[in-house]
């Protein structure tokens, strides 16, 4: 189909996985996150606030290349704990994820701390008297009337996640097969000649990609709002 | 039911300083808006913390400021109503009410499902979502909820206020009904002294962060007599209504009353305004009032410069009339005398 | 205001045109990553005996520079270290064809850190990752993947290896450590490799010999110092200089 080489399926692929993965696994986090910086009064908030936003306004490349100063072989957290546990993250889909996760986790905590702030203060009263702790409220209140926000942040950073090129590129490299996501497949064929067609055809995939997620974002909403 | 409450906390341009000793079932809390009751509530419930304290419920301390006690909200067993019901959106009807039930420990749960939705009317809001409730369904549901936790004490903070006056007295049955049936004791908070009458026996004045005064809810609603045109409301339950010419007839502690308004139910809550009561010493020949009661005065009172009537009617019906002190003087008003009480039946106003 | 937003137009339109306009004497190179060092010592030694003229220099992949003058970056010279991508410019009619000229050879090393037991291609297989440039447009990449293909190991190494946008990348990844070994050309690992050493060379007769031919474009055509740079790279003191800098000339 379109004369695509192995090479390019499995960036599609690839991008389809590090983005899913990437989402998956920042959604606990960014989730805490949210919930501490909507509902904890602690030193340090605004710190914590600033360091969480950073990726937002710092361009990907340097995000990509700071991780690689920590990650990598002469990085502080790669030469105290990787090394030692044998634990290889430059280079492999694992860094690609973890790029990813980094450049899109303030998208995604924006979005849930927008839906919690929402959340009606007296809601969470009313479940403390009504005899609920901590966990049973973030579970049983907190969460269901957030979800709006978990699912726009998750969309967000998916659909961020398949574009992600500059802090990838550092720090997972160009392998085709292993962590050649779709940007970096069509940056190979934008910098060779007569690669042009082969880079308009990888476009058209990750257009599809971005209509699907969209919709299905656009479904999510309205059964949600069906329900209420 | 015993309270001890000694708090101190400061708002920047708001001090609330309240110290109270209650003991029994039906506590009001009353005072203008802003002056601290919904406060004082919050920090008993555990909600926001006192800078300074202590607080005890039946011998149990739930906060100790000098001993760094301070029992979680969710650990303190106190079932809490406010003015909006707060339903939880995300969950029905069914969902809403046993929130608090599957939270409270098998050994507690003396009051139970199918009792509770009894006494509330609210078996066919079962399986609805929250949304499509009127205001006083969610009320009813709120107090459900409150109530099915199984609290040791229910804080009800302005519970009625967001309502118009006839749901207002359509859920009062409801509430009192509720925390009897159930013997759950309660702090009531209010601005209306006419909720505070029907619902309290004792009341706590609070005012500008201060508790004022503690008295009985007939104590507190005889002193402010003087102070309001509208003076002391008698809350009268009339029954058996027939329709007479263009009036009612009620019937009430063994004598027929006529009322100008009314409607079919076999019960009514009627006010009847101290001020709207005319004294006769004899029987007045002929007189447009429709409604004349030969009644013996039990005792008077004062309350600024009026006085009020303690009035016996034929049986059991006790009426509170006021009349200036010169009047009182002239009809020679006083404890054993016999006057004869005439009521317009435009005076009567319905309630619920 | 007003005054603030007019100053902050006034700013935006001198910024505008503060675009320095090329003038006379400017010579635009495009050339191979690889030839980098060599053609900056070329075009100072030229520089001393032309007074007056200065370059523009833009170094990277010969494809990826060739797609660039294709779609108009501004080049009077172009030097590929691939026939390839030059005859693709001529084909487009973008370089003067009768310019064109052979002006170095190189040659394909692997380099790695010194206490790696890689001796010859066979032994490539076992390492983990490798970088090699992009074979989509960076000739040194086509060399090593043409000897990989010929040796018929490419199949073994897939997974393996690691694109990287230009030699000096690849030289890059080795040197941190981030890939255990890379194709480089001899003359990158010579000059600036820091932590690695060549392991060994590719053997020349698996892969095409490493040509780097040089031409005019069709603006350059019309400069004359564009001209008596292309005549002073073929001549000989210049092969001094390539051959200082390790790459072939015969």
């Amino acid at each position: 189909m379109l004369g695509f080489t192995n090479a390019d399926y499995s960036a599609i692929l690839l991008s389809v996985k590090v983005a899913t993965v990437a989402t998956l696994l920042s959604l606990p986090f960014a989730f805490a996150v949210a919930y501490l910086m909507t509902y904890r009064r602690f030193r340090g908030r605004i710190a914590l606030d600033v360091a969480v936003n950073l990726p937002l306004t710092l361009p990907p490349v340097v995000i990509g290349y700071l991780l690689l100063m920590l990650l990598g072989q002469q990085g502080l957290v790669g030469k105290l704990l990787l090394q030692p546990l044998g634990i290889k993250l430059i280079f492999t889909w694992k860094a690609a994820v973890i790029a990813t996760s980094v450049v899109g986790f303030p998208l995604m905590v924006r979005s849930i701390r927008t839906a919690m702030e929402a959340i009606d203060e007296r809601l969470v009263q009313v479940s403390r008297l009504l005899g609920a702790a901590m966990l049973d409220r973030i579970i049983t209140v907190i969460l269901p009337l957030s979800i709006r926000g978990i699912i726009a942040g998750s969309v967000l950073m998916f659909a961020r996640g398949l574009g992600e090129f500059g802090a990838t590129v550092i720090v997972a490299g160009n392998i085709p097969g292993v962590t050649q996501t779709i940007p970096l497949a069509i940056y190979e064929y934008a910098s060779s000649p007569k690669g042009d067609v082969m880079a308009l055809s990888l476009c058209a995939i990750s257009i599809c990609i971005s209509v699907v997620v969209l919709v299905f974002h656009e479904y999510l909403g309205r059964r949600i709002v069906r329900r209420d | 039911m015993e309270l001890r409450v000694a708090v101190e906390k400061n708002f920047g341009r708001f001090l609330l300083n309240a110290d109270l000793s209650v003991r029994g079932k039906r506590i009001g809390i009353f005072g203008p808006s802003g002056g601290g009751k919904s406060t004082l509530v919050g920090l008993i419930a555990g909600l926001s913390r006192p800078d300074r304290g202590i607080i005890t419920l039946d011998g149990e301390t739930l906060f100790d400021s000098s001993s760094g006690i301070n029992v979680r909200t969710e650990d303190r067993r106190m079932g809490m109503v406010f003015q909006r019901p707060s339903l939880f959106p995300h969950l029905n009807v069914k969902g809403n009410l046993l929130y608090g039930y599957k939270r409270c420990a098998p050994e507690n749960r003396k009051i139970v499902f199918d009792d509770v939705v009894e006494v509330l009317n609210i078996g066919r809001l079962l399986d609805s979502g929250v949304k499509k409730l009127s205001g006083g369904e969610k009320q009813r549901v709120a107090i459900g909820r409150a109530v099915l936790g199984n609290p040791r004490l229910l804080l009800l903070d302005e519970p009625l206020s967001a309502l118009d006056d006839s749901l207002k007295f359509q859920i009062v049955p409801f509430l009192k009904n509720a925390c009897e049936a159930f013997g759950i004791p309660y702090l009531f908070i209010s601005h209306s002294l006419l909720e505070i009458r029907i619902m309290t026996d004792q009341v706590l004045n609070v005012v500008n962060g201060r508790i004022v005064g503690q008295t009985t809810a007939e104590a507190l609603v005889r002193s402010r007599m003087g102070d309001s045109m509208a003076g002391y409301m008698n809350l009268l339950q009339l029954s058996a209504p027939r329709q007479v010419d263009a009036l009612y007839s009620y019937a009430w502690g063994g004598q027929q009353l006529f009322t100008a308004s009314g409607d079919d139910r076999p019960e009514g809550l009627f006010e009847l305004s101290s001020t709207d009561i005319m004294l006769f010493k004899s029987h007045p020949e002929a007189i447009s009032a429709r409604n004349l009661l030969k009644c013996r005065v039990v005792g008077t009172f004062q309350a600024g410069n009026r006085v009020g009537v303690d009035l016996e009617c034929n049986g059991d019906g006790r009426l509170v009339a006021e009349v200036v002190r010169q009047a009182a003087d002239e009809l020679g008003i006083r404890a054993g005398a016999e006057v004869y009480a005439a009521i317009k039946s435009t005076a009567f106003r319905k309630l619920g | 205001m007003k005054n603030i937003i007019c100053s902050l137009f006034l700013v935006l339109a001198v910024l505008v045109s503060c675009v320095v306009p090329a003038h006379a004497g400017e010579v635009n190179i495009s050339t191979a990553a690889s030839m980098r060092d060599a053609v900056n010592e070329l075009s100072d030694a030229f520089a001393k005996k032309t007074p007056g003229v200065t370059f523009q220099k833009n170094f990277g992949a010969s494809g990826a520079v060739a797609k660039q003058i294709e779609n108009g970056a501004p080049a009077d010279l172009y030097i590929s270290a691939n026939v390839k991508w030059m005859d693709y410019l001529k084909e487009k009619k973008l370089v003067v064809a009768a310019s064109i000229s052979i002006i170095a050879y190189n040659e394909v090393v692997f380099v790695g850190k010194p206490g790696l037991k890689v001796t010859s291609l066979k032994d490539v297989v076992d390492l983990e990752k490798i970088a090699i440039g992009s074979p989509k447009s960076v000739p040194a990449g086509q060399y090593a993947m043409e000897a990989l293909q010929k040796a018929g190991i490419d199949k073994q190494l897939e997974n393996k290896l690691v694109m990287a946008r230009d030699v000096r990348e690849c030289l890059l990844y080795a040197d941190r450590g981030e890939v255990n070994g890379a194709f480089v050309y001899r003359t990158d690992a010579v000059e600036m490799a820091k932590n690695v050493k060549i392991l060994f060379a590719v053997p020349q007769e698996l892969y095409s010999r490493v040509t780097y031919p040089a031409a005019l474009t069709i603006a350059g055509s019309k400069k004359a110092d564009a001209a008596a740079l292309l005549k002073f790279f073929q001549s000989s003191e210049a092969k001094v200089i390539l051959e200082k800098h390790s790459f072939v000339t015969k």
